[in-house]
């Protein structure tokens, strides 16, 4: 009972006009950069977070989140037309969806991946209701301690989970925590690493990193490579898929769903990850696996539901711990900070509003969703059609605005430059940012914590073995870890990209 | 041997070592009591010992693809610097110049210069896109933008 009154609070917020307002802007623009290559859901997030800096809480979250799940929705349009993927997570729609297209079934391909991420965005949704209170009450009991070691956890699965090499990747989230520590020291105010500029006291900001990472060295990346994008010549007609479509389609869905909204939850997992090991699954289930790469639709369906149901689960940790599973949810975490909320799992009860209102606002969201992605199909077939000739001037132009206009300094716009060739050689060299993003949110609050936990315990490290929750964090992040040295555990890494 | 992890493996270390430095001169503290450098003496180590680790493997590793040649192959390096080097203009005038003349000047480059437009759709995109940022960031969203020594905007 008491969830349905909490929900029906989330919708008199969510309906207020304002929210509707920037509910739709988020997943409109989502969709936009879903479709567009070369900006992804966190530089888009990055670029319009200073838009918010007037609205409320409430309606600047419920954007930033539709932005987010837009991205998933969008994204598939790309992979399946252009068979380039829009975003990291519709890498694996391609496969199928492409092969569907030029099959002459685009419109079911691009129905069935509306269709499927809105039936696991819902779904998705409905667990983040039903997980988040019960966890944040459990939260209450966690110390130094444990917020510590589920920190190092969430780094080390997403270390686990680099694409290449892992002590690059660890090198990448150490010197993110360094990045992250430069400023006034949060326990003794002393400057550390600000060579004595008055612009670094407060720290390097997020949006300014973030920007040059994955914004400018992808701008860099896309000019020295002359994208060609050639949107398939089709008549998009039967967007509804058939009922043998559904009949195929609908294991993959329920899979796909399940399996993103658990892997969304997990540290370091989330939409891409999930893509990936929901097309696996489907290879190996289907009575007819090679179909697939040949226009399966379970292809398309079950990595669709995955990426979007991972976005759900994604909120979970950071709404109720206050931890950011990844790097778009690092990103919220900023956001929210700047709006003066704290998550945790004090948020749910301080701020019922708030948490209720972005969840019904994600219901709103993905109907909002589905008529953009369905009905104005052809729009964003346009969309796509702009040389990226014109497309990246304006698009540095928005990240030179976006820095600035978060804190009115130049200065800001020269670390966004600096990072924006860190992150272009960074590619070249084979180092990923993502690591570096989530260590940098990280960095203070895992400092923090140490440092308590240490004078908690009088210097004695033994606190992280005797705390079950922290011993249990603690021994599985070592766990991942050192498993490169173990065979069978280094080989299974090894495979994750490859399936 | 992979030149290229061995390059950056020399940059990381040496960035690793700084940020050793930089912890010690901070103040390393006690176990009981961290000082303001115990993280950053504890990060440079490991940013250190994982440096050698990769370059330790990339000069085990055989040659292969990876050298430096392959890394600017697509040859269109010139683009690159021409980009940051007008964004860095773009920065260091931005006071002086203002936004609505340096955003002309920035936009018209990037038109004209990496992917040649037509004069009038470089001159019309760059006007266009500027007033509508400026519409847009200035008078919707309130944003100080510089209005530089003509006092534009």
């Amino acid at each position: 009972m008491d969830l349905l009154n909490y929900l029906a609070i989330g919708f008199s917020v969510a309906f207020q006009p304002i929210n509707l307002f920037f509910c739709f802007m988020g997943v409109f623009i989502g969709t936009l950069i879903g479709v567009l290559p070369g900006i992804g859901p966190v530089g888009a997030m990055s670029l319009l977070l200073p838009t918010t800096f007037k609205a409320t809480p409430e309606a600047a979250i419920i954007m930033l989140a539709g932005i987010y799940y837009g991205a998933m929705y969008g994204g598939s349009t790309t992979s399946i037309l252009v068979n380039i993927p829009g975003e990291a997570a519709s890498v694996v729609t391609c496969l199928d969806g492409y092969q569907m297209a030029r099959n002459g079934r685009a419109g079911p391909a691009l129905g069935i991946a509306a269709f499927g991420s809105f039936i696991a965005g819902t779904l998705s949704i409905l667990g983040l209701m039903l997980l988040a209170p019960p966890l944040s009450r459990f939260a209450l009991q966690f110390g130094p301690p444990e917020y510590f070691t589920l920190m190092v956890l969430g780094l080390s699965v997403l270390i686990y989970l680099a694409h290449g090499s892992m002590p690059k990747a660890l090198l990448m989230a150490a010197f993110g925590i360094v990045l992250g520590l430069i400023g006034l020291d949060s326990i003794n105010a002393r400057p550390r690493l600000t060579f004595e500029r008055l612009e670094l006291m407060d720290g390097i900001g997020l949006v300014p990193i973030v920007m040059g990472l994955f914004g400018i060295s992808e701008v860099l990346l896309n000019i020295e490579q002359a994208i060609r994008r050639e949107v398939f010549k089709t008549k998009i007609k039967g967007l509804l898929p058939t009922a043998k479509d559904w009949r195929d389609s609908k294991g993959a869905l329920a899979r796909g769903s399940l399996l993103g909204f658990f892997l969304g939850i997990l540290p370091g997992g989330g939409a891409v990850i999930s893509s990936f090991i929901s097309y696996a699954i489907e290879k190996r289930v289907s009575r007819h696996p090679e179909r697939f790469g040949k226009g399966a639709i379970e292809g398309v369906a079950g990595p669709e539901a995955a990426n979007n149901a991972a976005t759900g689960g994604a909120f979970i940790p950071l709404m109720t711990l206050g931890i950011p599973p990844n790097v778009v949810m690092a990103m919220l975490l900023g956001a929210f900070m700047i709006h003066g909320v704290q998550p945790g799992p004090l948020m749910i009860k301080q701020n019922p509003g708030l948490f209720w209102g972005v969840i019904a606002s994600m219901y709103i969201g993905n109907i909002m969703l589905l008529i953009l992605n369905l009905p104005l199909i052809g729009m964003w077939v346009q969309v796509l059609k702009v040389p990226y000739k014109i497309l990246f001037p304006l698009i540095l132009l928005f990240c030179l605005i976006g820095v600035y206009s978060v804190s009115n300094a130049v200065f800001d716009i020269y670390i966004m430059i600096i990072f924006g060739i860190l992150g272009y050689l960074m590619k070249k060299f084979d180092y990923e940012g993502a690591p570096l993003v989530l260590a940098f949110v990280l960095g203070p609050l895992l400092e923090n914590n140490l440092r308590k936990s240490l004078i908690m315990s009088q210097g004695d490290f033994s606190i992280f073995f005797t705390r079950p929750l922290a011993a249990v964090s603690l021994i599985i992040a070592l766990f991942l870890l050192v498993s490169p040295i173990i065979p069978w555990m280094g080989r299974k890494r090894r495979e994750i990209p490859k399936e | 041997m992979k030149s290229k992890d061995l390059i950056s493996s020399l940059f990381w270390m040496a960035l690793g070592a700084g940020v050793c430095y930089g912890g010690i001169d901070l103040e390393l503290g006690t176990l009981h009591d961290p000082g303001s450098g115990f993280m950053f003496f504890w990060l440079g180590i490991i940013m250190v010992g994982l440096s050698f680790s990769i370059g330790l493997r990339a000069m085990r590793a055989k040659a292969g693809k990876e050298g430096l040649k392959e890394i600017w192959a697509h040859g269109q390096w010139r683009k690159i610097i021409s980009v940051l080097l007008a964004l860095s203009l773009y920065a260091y005038s931005f006071n002086f110049l203002g936004f609505i003349l340096g955003t002309v000047f920035l936009l018209l480059f990037l038109f004209k210069s990496v992917e040649p437009q037509r004069w009038s759709v470089a001159v019309l995109g760059a006007i266009l896109s500027t007033l509508t940022a400026y519409l847009v960031f200035q008078k919707w969203l309130g944003t100080q933008l510089p209005k530089g020594f003509l006092d534009l905007g």
